[in-house]
């Protein structure tokens, strides 16, 4: 026991003593995500129309229009100059679109229907190569769009607010089932490579491997000490990126849903989540190692867990597509049943058997791959054949 | 005299690859390191085997040391089977080579420790020890520089001291001096002295006819995996010096090949 806890106590000490890999192992993703995630919901959200305001020149401004321009994002002016005056001036950019009513409008509009009417043409102004320009012009035809709709209603669909029973909370939840599970994987899985193969590969290659295995210790509480340590840390970076992931949903979601609300998620639900990382971590880190132990060096055993990446990602973007209401019994299938119970945890739809069969059975898995590091710990063909 | 290590018959052979075959110009699929090898050496004595490269002396001390399996045979370090009891070997001996590194991310204070827990010392006995193996080799003033920034030099001193953390009665030195200048080289050869006087017993291979006529009391001189004469140094060496001897055994043996 004393040899596993000292091993655990020496990759902890090689990790944590290591500014390099801290920063690269430890805060860069979740920081990263964090960051791009949020610039990435700024730029939809601008694209989207957010808090931009237009300037717009109007002139024979119908009264009836007015009411439908509150709150919309128009600084509306009265054109009293010329036509052309406010035509350079959208060339040149200082205004954004310069919008002429028929005087009689109004009118017009009114004996819609009658026979021999004749629509009037409301003329707007842009400059398409200019992106405020275009939006302000996109944005005042659907105001008038709107009004078009008003006088010559036929019938609705949906009129007014509370058919839509899903509250914000499932919207989120749904929202989350779909992005989270699949992008944990994939964080989880690039924690246990920044630090499996160095471990048990690279020190192999150095030779610094073989040391230990000239020392007493048990070759299984070198492989369990091994293991712990290194599912300790890659969880850790599975939480500082799951950490960055949540807290830049709400950023990443503010221009489409106006935000997304979180508070649906409580102890209970964190919790289960830390349970499928962790034995996802002691799955992913065992079998990484099982790999890097048959490689001679480090570039060997990053080529050897190539297709096990692969394989990784596209369990995760199935379980996304294809992981709702499938049988509970599919949570035995390792790293596709972690995908599906993070589904179903996100979107509160998770069942006691489902969390259990899959936080067991990956416990099982790990544990039947740390008896198979032992075993190659102790073949000389895999540890000494040069 | 009381014997410590006992070698019964042993062999080691290695699977050739295609590639091996080539080079070597052989159709033989396996080749044999060693070959039936069987010694005794006694308590408190160094013991040095002889030999040119690919004689099987690296294939016979990692065998003593566990770290392979003989393929048929056996020896007993203590009275324990490195087949059947290698656990109990590796808590015994002492094992250098230059195969076996340190990481150099690490300092010699932490490494010390490290390598102590494994062989289960004790906290107070580990830091005695540690204390009087580091000002003996002058690692103290290093103690705590990353050996990732010691000279060669100082890093096969701080091998060296690891390779004695657990006190072992039965220590194996794999070409102890290999790659050293002249001033590591003798600090080497007067600790492996200085162990022999506190009465551990010493097993070490070498090619260095010097090595062994200077510290060594018995040899044994090993050609193609098989052991060719075995006697003490000042019986070896009645007549003629070591060198000579080893060539008139080697021409023998190899059919006049040097």
């Amino acid at each position: 026991m004393s040899g596993i806890i000292a091993i655990i106590k020496k990759e902890l000490a090689r990790f944590f003593f290591d500014r390099r890999m801290l920063v690269t192992t430890l805060i860069m993703p979740g920081l990263l995500i964090y960051v791009v995630y949020t610039l990435m919901g700024t730029l939809i959200s601008d694209i989207a129309g957010g808090d931009a305001r237009y300037s717009a020149a109007v002139k024979n401004m119908p009264e009836v229009l007015t009411a439908y321009f509150s709150g919309s994002p128009f600084d509306i002016s009265d054109a009293s100059e010329s036509d052309d005056a406010y035509k350079t001036r959208i060339v040149e950019g200082s205004l954004d679109i310069f919008v002429l009513f028929p005087e009689d409008f109004e009118d017009a509009v009114a004996s819609a229907g009658e026979p021999g009417y004749e629509a009037p043409n409301v003329e707007i102004y842009y400059s398409s190569s200019s992106d405020d320009s275009a939006a302000a012009f996109a944005a005042f035809s659907a105001v008038l769009d709107l009004y078009e709709k008003a006088i010559s209603n036929v019938f609705n669909v949906n009129h007014g607010d509370g058919y839509d029973l899903g509250t914000p909370q499932s919207s989120a939840a749904y929202i989350l089932s779909a992005i989270v599970p699949m992008i944990m994987l994939v964080l989880l899985f690039s924690g246990c490579m920044a630090v499996a193969p160095e471990s048990i590969a690279g020190e192999k290659e150095r030779g610094t491997l073989a040391t230990m295995l000239v020392t007493p210790v048990k070759r299984s509480h070198i492989a369990i000490g091994k293991i712990v340590s290194l599912s300790c840390i890659a969880l850790l970076s599975g939480i500082c990126s799951f950490i960055g992931l949540i807290l830049s949903l709400p950023n990443l979601m503010k221009g489409v849903f106006n935000g997304i609300d979180l508070s649906m998620f409580g102890l209970g639900h964190y919790m289960m989540m830390l349970g499928v990382m962790l034995s996802t971590v002691l799955l992913l880190i065992a079998a990484i190692s099982c790999v890097s132990a048959m490689a001679k060096s480090v570039k060997e055993a990053t080529t050897y867990v190539g297709p096990l990446s692969v394989v990784v990602v596209v369990v995760g973007l199935l379980s996304s597509l294809l992981g709702r209401g499938v049988s509970q019994w599919l949570c035995l299938i390792p790293v596709y049943n972690s995908a599906i119970t993070m589904t179903g945890i996100m979107s509160l739809s998770v069942t006691p058997l489902g969390f259990i069969l899959t936080i067991v059975s990956n416990v099982v898995y790990a544990g039947l791959l740390v008896f198979l590091l032992t075993r190659m710990f102790k073949s000389e063909k895999i540890m000494f054949d040069k | 005299m009381q014997e410590i290590l006992k070698v019964c018959d042993l062999k080691k052979q290695f699977r050739l690859s295609y590639r091996q075959q080539k080079l070597q110009r052989t159709n033989d699929r396996m080749l044999t390191a060693v070959d039936g090898l069987s010694f005794t050496a006694n308590r408190g004595e160094i013991f040095g085997l002889l030999g040119p490269n690919g004689a099987g002396k690296t294939t016979t001390l990692r065998m003593l040391a566990t770290l392979i399996a003989p393929d048929s045979g056996d020896a007993y370090i203590d009275g324990c089977s490195v087949v059947k009891q290698p656990d109990k070997v590796r808590s015994k001996i002492g094992f250098l080579t230059g195969e076996l590194r340190l990481e150099d991310f690490f300092t010699p204070n932490y490494l010390f420790d490290f390598f102590s827990e494994l062989y289960g010392v004790p906290s107070d006995v580990r830091d005695g020890r540690k204390n009087a193996l580091f000002s003996r080799f002058g690692i103290d003033k290093f103690a705590e520089v990353k050996l990732a920034n010691l000279s060669t030099g100082m890093k096969q001193k701080v091998s060296l001291v690891i390779s004695v953390v657990n006190d072992p009665e039965f220590i194996i030195f794999d070409e102890p001096t290999n790659g050293l200048d002249v001033l590591t080289a003798k600090t080497v050869t007067d600790f492996l002295l200085e162990l022999k006087a506190q009465g551990k017993t010493i097993i070490l291979s070498t090619h260095i006819f010097s090595l062994v006529e200077k510290i060594c009391d018995r040899v044994g001189i090993i050609i193609n995996g098989r052991l060719v004469a075995l006697d003490t140094v000042a019986e070896i060496t009645k007549e003629k010096g070591l060198e000579d001897v080893f060539f008139d055994i080697y021409a023998r043996v190899a059919g006049g090949e040097a």
